[in-house]
């Protein structure tokens, strides 16, 4: 369960080295351009923390898997876990993954590029930069108070 | 807690609202009939035309992954089916298509007569020129430019306010879905409408099913949760393609109906985007009004324009990095279209069990599929430059991002050899076949009426029915074909 006190929401499940590598990860797959602030921020992380809180178990599991091989792997691409490599290597990472014969890894970056990318467009700041209006019910209650906060940037991620 | 009724209809989309609309009859006679819905049921104030939230609205968040992975299925999830979802994209089964299914028994005649009525019933039109925003502006300038056929879209629609978040499930009930046409009449005469209700194995005319807790801002059920065993003289299967299969599967089926599984297509499809040098604002009126099918019958696939939302474009794209974030900041730019192959049945393509008994569907793209989807990102990017866009986004081009100046040299870069299963993607939201019609069980798995085959009681009404692919977008066949199985059960009765 996610935690929601006092306008704070702790992450459950991206935390110490899957933080690091969540944030480095989502500054590659969305680097800063024109008016796109970059990826990888707290607010970000909080939604795809969100979201692995939903998943099935095994899923969940799988995923939480892959982002600590996506740190280890690093060790392979410039002898440092991936948050600590030059931002080149960390692509030359990635890019690898992305198109790796073997199915795990690619199923693997897809999965962290899809919720890399939920995390970002789907909270209201960085609407204007991509200029999307966003809803016309703005105010229709949400099923889930919680993530609606996240993605309006209401409550504070903490790690 | 025991249950009892004369039908039992499972699944409430476009196949198990129509044969609850057709039995009416049957209800004013005093049956009792009740319909089972896996999923919850959402009022109109549920959708928030936020995609984060109405994720839920999905299996598996819009993202069900065949077996290899080479594509995601997207299928409805609630009271309504798919066509909670859906855009109202209503065309007829093609007399061709019907001929090439050669199901005795079903004629094209008989369908048409259905077509007409069920059309009327829920507002079948042909979108206006007020409908038009300027994405399907440019979509007509490109293919008069190319000399292609321009053809309206039939939808489904009544008053619509043109928000252009259909996907989303729709705020105003102006899409005429089976949420807001089959349903409700059914429910007025008397229909059991029980959501929530997962249907875990099916015996003779008996039926195993949990009922779960409503989530937040959904209907009740009137079944408060826990296990329930349901009888049923008749009981109707209408959870979906792969659902229907699968439930038969989990129920042993398989033992007396070799066909059961197979016959499986999925209309491997594509969202391309073209990025035009000013704004057009495609999230704004309706997504849906032209296609063009100047190549159906060459090479198998029809252009259609569409829209998606912001996170939901970036996993069309395939792309990540800089290019993601200079294409994505002109979001407001980008000129949508779909490209929506009609596969073949193949053997190795079918639905099954996996080990811990889970529903997965066993489906690989053959290289007739991604020729074609290559041959459709050729054609594409030629419609996206002859209507004025800058760029074009095609995930089979190396680079993926193509510009005006390099358009003469598309061939050249859009090839079937950059096709990466996994990375590139392609989505499936027509899922169909899996009990197939035919003559006996032997080839497939009903009968033209939809009555499966030594099983007398029961029926199966959903995409699950198709032998082959449809071609076309594929609910108005469904609702045909759940007519029929409805015609059957009610003649059967007098």
């Amino acid at each position: 369960m996610t935690l929601i006190k006092s306008k704070r929401y702790k992450c459950q499940h991206i935390k110490g080295h899957r933080l690091k590598t969540i944030l480095a990860a989502a500054n590659c797959i969305i680097p800063e351009h024109a008016g796109l602030s970059k990826g990888g921020t707290l607010d970000t992380a909080g939604v795809v923390d969100w979201a692995i809180d939903q998943m099935p178990k095994e899923l969940r599991f799988q995923f939480l898997l892959f982002i600590s091989v996506v740190y280890v792997m690093g060790f392979f691409f410039g002898g440092r876990p991936f948050h600590k490599l030059l931002y080149d290597d960390q692509i030359r990472e990635l890019k690898w993954m992305e198109s790796s014969p073997i199915n795990a890894f690619r199923m693997g970056f897809m999965g962290l590029k899809s919720y890399i990318c939920m995390g970002y467009f789907t909270r209201e700041q960085n609407w204007t930069s991509i200029h999307y209006c966003g809803p016309i019910v703005y105010d229709q209650p949400s099923p889930d108070p919680v993530i609606r906060q996240l993605c309006q940037g209401k409550i504070k991620v903490q790690s | 807690m025991n249950r009892h009724y004369d039908i039992v209809i499972i699944g409430s989309g476009a196949g198990g609202g129509t044969v609850a609309h057709s039995l009416i009859p049957l209800m004013k006679k005093g049956l009792k009939i009740a319909i089972l819905e896996q999923g919850p049921h959402f009022p109109h104030s549920f959708f928030t035309q936020r995609e984060i939230e109405m994720m839920r609205l999905f299996r598996y968040n819009g993202a069900w992954p065949v077996k290899s992975g080479e594509i995601t299925i997207a299928a409805g999830q609630g009271v309504g089916g798919s066509t909670l979802m859906y855009t109202g994209v209503s065309f007829r089964l093609p007399a061709s298509v019907a001929d090439e299914w050669n199901v005795p028994g079903l004629s094209i005649d008989d369908l048409t007569k259905r077509f007409d009525r069920i059309e009327r019933d829920i507002h079948v039109m042909t979108p206006s020129e007020n409908m038009v925003n300027d994405n399907n502006r440019l979509f007509k300038k490109g293919c008069e430019r190319l000399g292609w056929p321009l053809k309206k879209i039939p939808l489904n629609l009544k008053n619509c306010e043109q928000v252009g978040f259909c996907n989303l499930g729709c705020t105003s009930g102006s899409k005429q879905g089976t949420l807001e046409v089959q349903l409700p009449k059914a429910i007025q005469h008397g229909i059991d409408l029980i959501p929530n209700c997962e249907v875990i194995h099916l015996a003779e005319k008996k039926i195993y099913a949990k009922i779960r807790k409503a989530p937040p801002n959904t209907l009740k059920s009137k079944w408060p949760p826990g296990e329930r065993t349901i009888h049923s003289d008749i009981i109707v299967l209408a959870a979906g393609s792969p659902g229907s299969s699968g439930l038969l599967l989990k129920s042993g089926f398989q033992h007396h109906l070799p066909q059961l599984g197979r016959n499986i297509t999925l209309h491997p499809a594509m969202t391309l985007y073209g990025v035009y040098p000013k704004p057009i604002v495609n999230y704004r009126g309706f997504p849906k009004t032209f296609y063009t099918d100047q190549f159906t019958n060459s090479f198998g696939y029809f252009i259609e324009t569409a829209f998606y939302y912001p996170f939901v474009s970036t996993r069309h794209m395939g792309l990540w990095g800089k290019q993601l974030s200079e294409i994505m900041s002109s979001y407001n730019q980008l000129m949508t279209v779909l490209i929506l192959n009609h596969d073949d049945v193949r053997p190795e393509n079918r639905i099954t069990l996996d080990r811990k008994g889970s529903v997965q569907v066993n489906y690989q793209l053959t290289d007739k599929v991604i020729q074609s989807l290559c041959h459709a990102q050729i054609q594409t990017s030629r419609l996206f430059f002859e209507a004025g866009c800058d760029k074009a986004i095609i995930p089979f081009a190396s680079p993926p991002v193509i510009h005006r100046d390099q358009q003469k040299k598309v061939e050249q870069m859009i090839h079937a050899r950059h096709f990466i299963p996994i990375k590139t993607p392609v989505s499936s939201a027509h899922p169909q076949g899996g009990c197939a019609m035919g003559k006996n069980s032997e080839t497939s798995v009903t009968n033209s009426w939809g009555q499966v085959h030594g099983f007398p009681w029961l029926y199966v009404a959903d995409a699950s029915l198709f032998p082959k692919s449809a071609h076309v977008n594929p609910y108005l066949t469904v609702m045909a074909l759940a007519d029929r199985v409805a015609d059957k059960i009610r003649n059967d009765h007098t």
